[in-house]
């Protein structure tokens, strides 16, 4: 009875329906021919054509023509990423003339969700997609650079400009006490350990965000902190398409955002002012401030303007039975810090074979090569000599060079400050490098096996190997500890290797039946991955000189290895249904069984359920114009965080070695306590969303409210060191998060004219409920973390100005060394004296942003378009820990223009920010204050693009040519004194503090995507 | 036939799908358990004698750093020396940094600092060590002389870390069993009667379990230390008669003929040793000592040092430097004074004192070979000494010339016999002899004039800072050297209070 079609000639899918793909029949049917262009003229490749109610149908070529054969009387269906869809009846004509019109979404567009697609329209979850199309265009190296302002609920930050670092995503205010909040990153259902660093932005075709717990539960105790799909880009429809988009451009450091350091003549008249308010002797090099001049600025002198360029090449083809695509890619960042860069050469081949039309295979190879040059920049300068806080802190009257030509390697005392390296020296001469090679790769075969039934089985590997070397030679020093070029002592030098892979085997069944009105899907699926990774440290000293870099010329080469595995076995199910697309309804349960946990705690649940309501389906609500589609939708799951280490619930035993009579013995002691019972974190979360849009879709308004509850969370809690250990790994502590998302969408103008925005804002809270021993407040550097109160927030004392006059001093409390002219603190506790401990210390502010909020506007005019994406933050707080040093009043450091402003005396008492210079400075220089906090909210102009493209179809040579120019970072409006106020976020309990980092560079660039 | 041969075909299909399915599901249960493989797992320790070997020697690790390995632990000498009026430190104009350690010095410390946690910590580390050895030792099948000797050091060591914790932050935790749970780990403050009971009764009974130092491996503490530590305590608890028992038992031990022998990287473990801090400066060994360094003068290069090598300048320096009053106190000739206490002029320094003693150079900077002496046998002589005195028993003057004039003092014996001033010659004996050796402290505190002597030292320092190394114009803080009872005990670290809401602070903190 069923009789299955000729296969036409030009018979594609496209990716995104994959799953409808199976086999079709119907009866008396009628060749129908086309041809589709937009609206501008320009033909259209790749459009998915199908007959409304059957699965299957086809695409146009690449001249934009299709042939399909549907019954007089049917609905064929136009969709195409990008454009709205269109229907139009098949009558008596045989050829067709299709304009489409551009869109930013279509409800008919097919979205990625956990283990398989879904209709937008019927999606249940709080889920959000972004295209390919919407991230080009800007010059840098990461993916997540390019997200930054588009996605609602998702905190998109970068903490620090070192080249191809940096980048924090949270996905609703995640946060843990001790595991991690990144979201799980899943390409090509491969999901990733590590991050998106190291992945080609040019490969990338969608990005799909899940949010709530319906969405996400089906990667079980991994889904806690919001989940992350990646589809990479396949074959599309038509002959072959050849393309080339290059850029090229310079990033440099914004001049607003710098610490303001006092130049040689100011920096030897503070030193000359100082050394009279404390009664020293002047010495002479300070006599005279007025013989030296502007003097060396030291972030200019390690700083440069720094170019970037990226190269990527993609070609595709597709026929019949076999597709492919390859994308190739080059980029290349130096960074504005010397010596200091991200290269990445990518190449990915995604490929498919179609056996006949029910089974198919296909094979995704992309392998990766980065390499990294990365001085120690970031960071305060004793923890290890990171640079750009060190050079701020460096004696301008000391050269970086000489007159000669020659490079000092030290700044002596003589020149006013700590002795230090000569930091345009330093970061050249010490090598911190490393590079990586990896292949992330996947195959799988797809079968139909009856009608509605798909059977997928997907192998996946992970293998990364990365190799890091260090050398530090003599002439390297830090702060105090100036190099020594002769002590060859100083010389250190480290070799890792790391070989890591995790491999994944996932077998799933899908069956699709519909009953009447009633759809269902249904999805089981038995998934396995385990992970693998040892790596093999060594450091070297003793090395005669400076000549050789590598450890074979250490005379002492220690070394040690370490290996790490985990593996993770889960059952997955779903169920879809919708009545008439109108009702929906979606259950999934993924269980889960892990190494990481505790033997009497193996095997989780994470079960969810959602349901929706497509309210402009119903009769009684009439279809029109203005209101154009209404759903409402809620749900409710639970999901896990297993994002801990390896091994924590064993107690082990370590090596601890003593020596005896100059003899080293081996000896072990045991590290902590076994804990049986531990298991991941669990997160409930009900979501409620509304998705609305008028104008025939024009503008489109969504909107979530969550809730969610962590409870059982991960925590290394301490424990009295009376017990004989500082920490405990358990499940304890209870954490709650709401929040309110919104999105808005709208084609402002059409036509030659046409410009969308979108914007959204998102407003996340959180409270602890419950923390570890004793609900004993969690401290970090200047945060506290306290049941009742949002996690994180700046503790120390509540800066009261300075002792302005004898009477002011005698009428205030005070603390240990206080005295007329130095800094003055807030007694809180009220019992007469001011304590740098718990008694006066107290909270200073939030970290967390009141609101977060991104807006991207796109405008185009005949051949020109104009993008404009900022993204900001609003009402948090970040101490500026810097400031400890960039204002110390010891004369140690440089420090900045405003200490010239300090109490000098009772009739002179400066802006009332900064204290005496002789006396007790350190209570003003160590303690932790508000006077350091400040506010963190900013708005960035993310990026500005304009191009510009040439429409000269026709020219076989040239099917396409845009060029276009590209500001990023361009500008950022922000009262926040550091260098980057995205600095420290989402770093959860110990967010808002700023121990300076690699400034976020601005890059101007110019690019061109070629067609033919 | 055609269409049952296509519903066959379909219904092996799914055949397959679905076996491949439970195919991959049936690998599961191994495949979950991935024990660590670079580590041995807890469970499978303390059952053999190499296993307690092993952790015997793991014990004594962090007394190194008790006692000052890596420049944070300063609690040893700090709390010990330099709160006392032996030494104070060189004011650091240049870097800030290490305030923490003058407060202690200056009396203006409060619990966030470095110093207190460190011997706190430290201290407790032990215990919990020596906790675990001592809670499996008996279930354990092996040779009991051996099981009595690492029981005996386990027992010798929590009672030396009880009585470090006792004498500086009084009341604590009296833990005595390791930990099975979390729920376990939260124990309250014991009276400090019961911590001493439990000292004195491990003492004991590690003195009875531990073998003489002739027949212990070099190093490892033997039953002359557990006697020491006995006296000690009833020495501290003004227990005179058993301070004189324990004491007396102390055998097998001898004085070295020269002063400057006894801190000789070469002479580690001497005859005069009764319980040292073992360092090694071998690099891979990662147990250097570095508190000479510590205890230099701040130096562009330390190089100047006869000993040490030329190179880094050592900032975090100039403490524990000999204070005026010290180098006064010792008698013309004594030939221990040139040994103990140094002068360096140069670099902008005019003769300024440093500790000596420890001074036998280094390799590669700051790594020294230097053991720390914890008891010797001349304080031996000079606890008998005062435990006869206190008794009125003429015996003292005999211990104390033991001490005192001995070859390697240069000294003529003393021939006082007056109890009340032989009480204090033999305190001043305690403090030339053993200075710089972290006993001045707790021997003010004792003897109760830690308050009067230590007031007073401040006035002098805060009347001429100059006198004491302080630069010209920079004075103390006025609210420093404010001496009162509360400075008998020290802080218990913030951390702890934390942790434990239950948990008393000490008076005044």
């Amino acid at each position: 009875m069923l009789k299955s079609l000729p296969i036409p000639k030009k018979y594609f899918y496209g990716l995104l329906l994959l799953f409808f793909a199976a086999a079709n029949a119907f009866a008396q049917n009628s060749n129908i021919t086309g041809n589709v262009k937009d609206k501008t003229g320009e033909i259209l490749p790749g459009v998915n054509i199908a007959v409304k109610g059957n699965a299957g149908g086809t695409s146009t070529d690449f001249d934009g023509n299709f042939s399909i054969a549907a019954p007089a009387g049917s609905t064929l269906v136009f969709s195409f990423l990008g454009f709205q869809s269109q229907e139009i009846k098949v009558s008596g004509s045989n050829s067709l003339k299709i304009i489409m019109s551009p869109d930013t979404k279509s409800l008919d567009e097919v979205v990625i969700v956990a283990y398989g697609t879904q209709k937008q329209k019927n999606v249940t979850g709080a889920v959000q997609t972004l295209s390919a199309a919407t991230l080009k265009d800007q010059p840098v190296p990461q993916l997540t650079q390019k997200l930054q302002g588009k996605l609602a609920g998702v905190q998109i930050t970068q903490n620090s400009g070192i080249p191809g670092q940096g980048m924090t995503m949270r996905i609703r205010g995640a946060a843990s006490i001790s595991s991690g909040s990144d979201p799980l990153y899943v390409v090509d259902g491969f999901p990733l350990q590590g991050n998106l660093a190291n992945i080609n932005p040019d490969e990338i075709e969608t990005i799909t965000v899940l949010k709530d717990a319906s969405s996400t539960s089906l990667y079980g105790s991994r889904a806690s902190n919001g989940v992350v799909l990646i589809t990479t880009k396949k074959a599309k429809a038509g002959k072959s398409q050849f393309a080339v988009s290059i850029y090229t451009g310079v990033q440099s450091i914004p001049s607003n955002g710098l610490p303001d350091m006092m130049n040689a003549q100011q920096f030897a008249q503070f030193k000359k002012e100082i050394a009279i308010e404390r009664g020293q002797p002047v010495a002479p090099e300070y006599a005279n401030p007025q013989q030296y001049g502007e003097g060396t600025d030291w972030l200019k002198a390690v700083t440069r303007d720094a170019p970037i360029t990226n190269y990527s090449i993609t070609y595709s083809s597709s026929g019949e039975k076999f597709s492919t695509s390859i994308i190739g890619g080059y980029n290349k960042v130096e960074g504005v810090l010397l010596n200091s860069s991200y290269d990445r050469i990518s190449v990915r081949m995604n490929s498919e074979y179609k056996f006949n039309d029910k089974v198919k295979i296909g094979v995704n190879a992309a392998p990766t090569y980065t390499h990294n040059k990365t001085p120690q920049s970031d960071g305060i300068w004793y923890n290890s000599p990171s640079i750009i806080q060190s050079a701020l802190l460096t004696s301008p009257l000391a050269p970086y060079k000489n007159a000669d030509g020659t490079i000092p390697t030290t700044v002596g005392w003589e020149y006013g400050t700590a002795a230090s390296p000569n930091w345009y020296n330093q970061v050249q001469i010490i090598k911190n490098t490393s590079s990586n090679v990896g292949l992330l790769s996947n195959a799988f075969i797809e079968a139909k096996l009856v009608k509605g039934l798909t059977f997928k089985s997907n192998i996946g590997v992970d293998l990364g190997n990365s190799v890091s070397d260090f050398f530090s030679p003599s002439t390297a020093g830090s702060i105090f500890n100036p190099p020594n070029e002769a002590d060859a002592s100083r010389i250190s030098g480290a070799h890792t290797n790391q070989f890591a892979y995790s491999w994944l085997w996932e077998n799933t069944l899908l069956y699709e039946k519909s009953i009447g009105s009633h759809n269902f899907d249904a999805l089981v699926g038995y998934t396995t991955q385990a992970a693998h990774s040892e790596s093999a440290s060594m450091t070297g000293s003793g090395f005669p000189d400076n000549r050789v870099e590598t450890l074979n010329a250490a005379k002492t080469i220690k070394g040690s290895t370490d290996i790490q595995e985990w593996s993770l076995a889960s059952l997955v199910a779903r169920l879809n249904y919708n009545y008439k697309n109108k009702y929906l309804f979606s259950g999934a349960i993924r269980r889960d069984g892990s190494s990481r946990f505790g033997s009497d705690n193996k095997w989780g649940n994470f079960p969810s359920a959602s349901v929706g309501w497509v309210a402009t389906e119903e009769s009684f609500i009439p279809k029109n114009n203005t209101l154009s589609f209404l759903k409402l939708r809620a749900s409710y799951g639970v999901t896990g965080n297993n994002n801990i280490g390896n091994y924590l619930q064993y107690a082990n035993v370590v090596a601890t070695n003593n020596p005896f009579n100059n003899q080293l013995l081996s000896g072990s002691s045991i590290a902590g306590l076994n804990n049986n019972e531990l298991g991941w974190e669990t997160t409930e979360q009900f979501d409620a969303g509304i998705d609305i849009n008028f104008f025939n879709d024009r503008i489109r308004f969504n909107y979530d409210y969550y809730k969610k509850t962590t409870d059982d969370l991960l925590y290394s809690v301490d424990i009295p060191i009376s017990s004989g250990f500082f920490n405990y790994t358990t499940n304890i502590g209870k954490i709650e998060f709401w929040g309110h998302e919104f999105s808005v969408s709208t084609v402002n103008f059409t036509g030659p004219f046409r410009w969308t925005t979108d914007f959204n804002i998102s407003f996340n809270r959180n409270k602890a409920l419950a923390l570890g021993t004793a609900n004993a407040a969690i401290y970090g550097d200047m945060t506290i973390t306290q049941v009742g109160q949002p996690l994180g927030q700046l503790y120390g004392l509540q800066w009261d100005g300075i002792y302005e006059t004898q009477a002011e001093y005698d009428s205030s409390p005070k603390h240990e060394g206080a005295s007329v002219g130095s800094v003055k603190y807030k007694d809180i506790n009220g019992d007469g004296v001011v304590t740098n401990d718990s008694k006066d210390q107290t909270v200073l502010g939030n970290t967390a942003p009141k609101f977060n909020l991104g807006f991207t506007s796109t405008m185009n005019y005949k051949d020109f378009d104009f993008t404009v994406v900022c993204q900001g933050a609003y009402g948090n707080k970040i101490i500026n820990t810097a400031e400890r040093f960039t204002a110390n009043l010891d004369g140690t450091f440089n420090v900045t223009t405003d200490v010239a402003n300090r109490w000098k005396s009772e009739a002179d008492p400066g802006d009332g920010k900064y204290g005496k210079a002789s006396g007790n400075t350190g209570p003003e220089r160590d303690w932790a204050s508000s006077k350091w906090m400040y506010d963190g909210s900013y708005l960035t102009i993310k990026n500005i693009t304009l191009g510009y493209s040439f429409n000269n179809a026709g020219a076989d040579y040239l099917k396409g040519l845009r060029l276009y120019l590209s500001i990023q970072q361009a500008y950022v409006f922000s009262k926040y004194p550091g260098n980057n106020p995205e600095v420290s976020a989402g770093a959860g309990l110990f967010s808002g503090v700023d121990n300076t980092t690699y400034p976020v560079p601005r890059t101007l660039a110019m690019g061109l995507n070629y067609n033919f | 036939m055609n269409k049952s041969k296509k519903k066959y075909s379909m219904k092996i299909k799914i055949l397959i799908a679905v076996s491949v399915l439970m195919l991959s599901a049936s690998c599961s249960e191994d495949f979950l358990d991935k024990l660590p493989e670079t580590v041995v797992s807890a469970e499978n320790f303390y059952k053999t004698e190499t296993d307690f070997k092993l952790a015997t020697v793991g014990m004594y690790v962090p007394l190194r750093n008790l006692y000052g390995t890596g420049l944070a632990d300063f609690g040893a000498w700090a709390m010990g020396e330099m709160r006392s009026d032996n030494t104070v430190f060189i004011y650091n104009y240049n870097n800030r940094g290490y305030a923490d350690r003058e407060y202690v010095d200056q009396f203006i410390d409060d619990s966030n600092g470095g110093g207190v946690s460190n011997k706190y910590q430290n201290d407790y580390i032990i215990i919990g060590r020596a906790n675990q050895i001592l809670s499996k030792i008996d279930a354990a099948d092996f040779d009991q002389t051996k099981k009595n000797n690492y029981k005996g050091q386990a027992l010798f060591l929590r009672a030396f870390a009880y009585f470090d914790l006792v004498n500086y932050f009084g009341s604590v935790p009296l833990t005595l069993v390791p930990p099975t749970s979390y729920g376990e780990t939260i124990t309250p403050q014991s009276p400090v009667e019961d911590i001493y009971k439990q000292i004195i009764a491990d003492a004991t009974e590690a003195a009875s379990l531990l073998p003489t130092k002739a027949s212990q491996d070099a190093g490892f503490v033997a039953n002359g230390a557990a006697y020491t530590l006995l006296g000690n305590v009833h020495i501290t608890l003004k227990q005179w008669p058993e301070a004189e028992a324990a004491l007396l038992k102390v055998q097998g031990y001898s004085l070295l003929g020269d002063y400057a022998a006894l801190y000789d990287p070469a002479n580690k473990n001497n005859a005069e040793s009764i319980f040292e801090i073992q360092y090694l400066d071998e690099p891979t060994a990662n147990a250097a000592s570095n508190f000479a360094y510590n205890f230099l003068p701040i130096l562009a290069d330390p190089g100047v040092i006869p000993g040490f090598p030329s190179g880094s300048s050592n900032t975090y320096a100039g403490w524990n430097t000999p204070s005026p009053e010290l180098i006064a106190a010792y008698q013309p000739g004594d030939l221990r004074k040139a040994k103990s206490i140094a002068f360096y002029t140069g670099e902008g320094y005019n003769n300024i004192p440093y500790i000596k003693k420890y001074v036998t150079g280094a390799a590669i900077a700051p790594n020294t070979n230097n053991d720390w002496p914890v008891y010797r046998y001349a304080e031996v002589l000079l606890f008998l000494a005062e435990a006869m005195n206190e008794q009125g028993k003429p015996q003292a003057l005999t211990y104390l010339n033991q001490v005192h004039a001995n070859p390697r003092t240069g000294l003529t014996p003393i021939t006082i016999s007056d109890q009340t001033q032989l009480r204090d010659l033999i305190q001043e004996e305690r403090r030339i002899e053993l200075a710089f050796e972290n006993k001045r402290w707790l021997d003010l505190v004792r003897t109760g004039k830690a308050i009067q002597v230590l007031k007073a030292q401040g006035e002098n320092i805060k009347a001429n800072p100059q006198k004491y190394y302080y630069p010209v114009n920079i004075t103390p803080p006025a609210s420093s050297y404010n001496v009162s009872e509360k400075h008998l005990l020290f802080p218990i670290p913030e951390r702890e209070i934390r942790l434990n809401p239950s948990f008393k602070q000490n008076t005044g903190y």
